[in-house]
């Protein structure tokens, strides 16, 4: 037991404290004194200049050391020689984490880039920093990892790019990329609600206002002219969504039909997408509503400035709509049962 | 993310990386690691300037043009709006520009290559014929063609025209538009 923590505690000091200074635990030690410098140099309240001196000669010896270390110990996963590329994502992290903000998308395009430089600055430039000229094989072996990172990098970007789309577009989200040959969503990334259900509950809205609450006589004349409403409660919806700019709002359309049932009307509002889609006719979004005709008479018998109608009470217009909205494959299909 | 894509370009570079070295190999008369080294500094150079160019010309295209990139992008089709009509024209005419386009760019690149790795070409040596043998062939006028062309030209474009066609069955066989 005791050889054993005896053991442990000289690996330790082993692996703490080199046996030469010429060593990547050296450098280490270096960074975390400048971190230390520049925090004391912060709580006695020097400029700002110096405080930044000693965080970069930290993070710049934080890179190396950590770079020295993971070659030194032969630490390749896979054959695969990782040291440049953790020295990369270190400085990356310097560089454009201090920025703030949107740090993540420069960071990660930069990060192959620096990479590569980690690897090719030791053998451009000598110790006294004077250009030297490294083997014609080096050199190839330069050109591509130099090209192989721009290749990664315009990955990267290329995510952003999409990621980017996503943002103008988010309705693309809720569509499945199964037909893909560019991108797969990964498992248990998350779908939301599509933009075109804000589309729809302003058509619900606004046609409520119109007619919902309002004698049967006259939402049978609104319903009348189905075209001219058609084309009111589109502009109205447009006017409003320009309230929340998207370039994604010239892709919907709202429509609506309505179908005779019974005494009153089921009212079909549709959201149509006529935008890129996984189905080749494009979908919608498509919500049910009932119109329907309710009987208040009592209520209203009394009032004084309604017409006398002593034997038919007064019919008002009911309209309650359900909160699912389906989506459908192609286009609503307007005329096909069309009862009235 | 783009995982397909990753996986589908490093599928296609590896196929154009082999064939390319092949012709490069048998037309300049290189080595097999060396021939191999060209190829690929030469795909990828002409990969990434690619997409260099994708993504600046993306982010300027008009945007229905641009949703119609997105289309194809996210769900492998065209959509139908004002520019559904001229899509396979430009598809095809920008397929042919960006054949054109790889060629010059692999040209170039292979000759910068050769420059930064202190390396004569090859065909150096029938560069040096005298004018008078020259004059004697031209004479004679039999196949002195392919010894005026310079043999790293054509076996560039043999080689582009090569790896070109392999991807195009390729994507093909993708889209399921043949099947073997």
């Amino acid at each position: 037991m005791v050889a054993f923590i005896r053991r442990t505690l000289e690996s330790l000091v082993n692996f703490l404290l080199p046996a030469s200074y010429f060593a990547w635990q050296t450098v280490i030690y270096m960074s975390l004194f400048s971190w230390l410098m520049s925090l004391l140099a912060r709580a006695l309240g020097t400029t700002s200049f110096t405080i930044g001196v000693m965080a970069t000669l930290s993070w710049i010896m934080l890179a190396l050391g950590i770079g020295w270390g993971l070659e030194a110990n032969r630490i390749r996963p896979f054959g695969i020689p990782i040291a440049p590329w953790v020295a990369g994502a270190i400085l990356c992290l310097f560089m454009f984490g201090s920025w703030g903000g949107e740090w993540l998308q420069p960071a990660l395009t930069a990060w192959p880039l620096v990479s590569f430089g980690v690897v090719a600055v030791p053998t451009l430039i000598s110790w006294d920093f004077r250009p030297k000229r490294p083997a014609p094989s080096v050199r190839q072996q330069l050109v591509l990892l130099f090209l192989l990172s721009l290749l990664i990098s315009s990955w990267f970007q290329f995510y952003f790019r999409i990621q980017a789309w996503i943002q103008d577009y988010p309705s693309l989200v809720t569509d499945n990329f199964d037909q893909s040959a560019f991108v797969y969503r990964l498992p248990g990334q998350s779908t939301q609600l599509s933009a075109g259900v804000t589309h729809l509950s302003m058509a619900e809205t606004i046609m409520r206002e119109q007619i919902d609450g309002k004698p049967w006589s006259s939402v049978e004349r609104w319903l009348l002219n189905e075209q001219g409403q058609r084309q009111t409660l589109q502009r109205e919806v447009q006017r409003r969504m320009a309230n929340q700019p998207s370039l994604e709002n010239d892709f919907w359309q709202v429509d609506f039909q309505p179908f005779t049932s019974g005494d009153g009307y089921d009212i079909k509002i549709w959201a149509i997408w006529s935008g890129p889609s996984a189905e080749a006719t494009g979908y919608h979004l498509e919500k049910s509503c009932s119109l329907m005709p309710v009987t208040q008479g009592a209520r209203y018998d009394t009032s004084t400035d309604m017409e006398a109608q002593p034997f038919a009470s007064t019919r008002w217009a009911n309209l309650s709509c359900q909160l699912d909205t389906p989506r459908q494959a192609g286009h609503p299909a307007r005329y096909t049962n069309r009862q009235s | 993310m783009p995982l397909r894509a990753i996986a589908f370009q490093s599928l296609l570079l590896m196929v154009a990386i082999s064939l390319e070295a092949l012709v490069l190999r048998q037309r300049m008369r290189l080595g097999y690691q060396t021939s191999m080294q060209y190829a690929a500094s030469l795909n990828l150079l002409a990969t990434s300037l690619g997409w260099v160019m994708f993504l600046i010309a993306e982010s300027m295209l008009p945007p229905p043009l641009r949703s119609q990139i997105i289309s194809v992008v996210l769900f492998n089709r065209f959509y139908p709006n004002g520019w559904v009509d001229m899509l396979p024209v430009l598809t095809v005419v920008s397929a042919m520009g960006v054949f054109f386009a790889t060629y010059w760019v692999k040209l170039q690149g292979l000759i910068w290559l050769m420059v930064l790795l202190e390396r004569a070409p090859v065909t150096a040596a029938t560069e040096s014929e005298s004018r008078h043998q020259r004059y004697e062939m031209a004479r004679r006028g039999k196949a002195a063609q392919r010894q005026d062309y310079p043999s790293r030209t054509l076996a560039v474009l043999e080689a582009n025209a090569l790896s070109f066609t392999a991807i195009l069955i390729l994507l093909l066989l993708h889209q399921g538009a043949i099947t073997l």
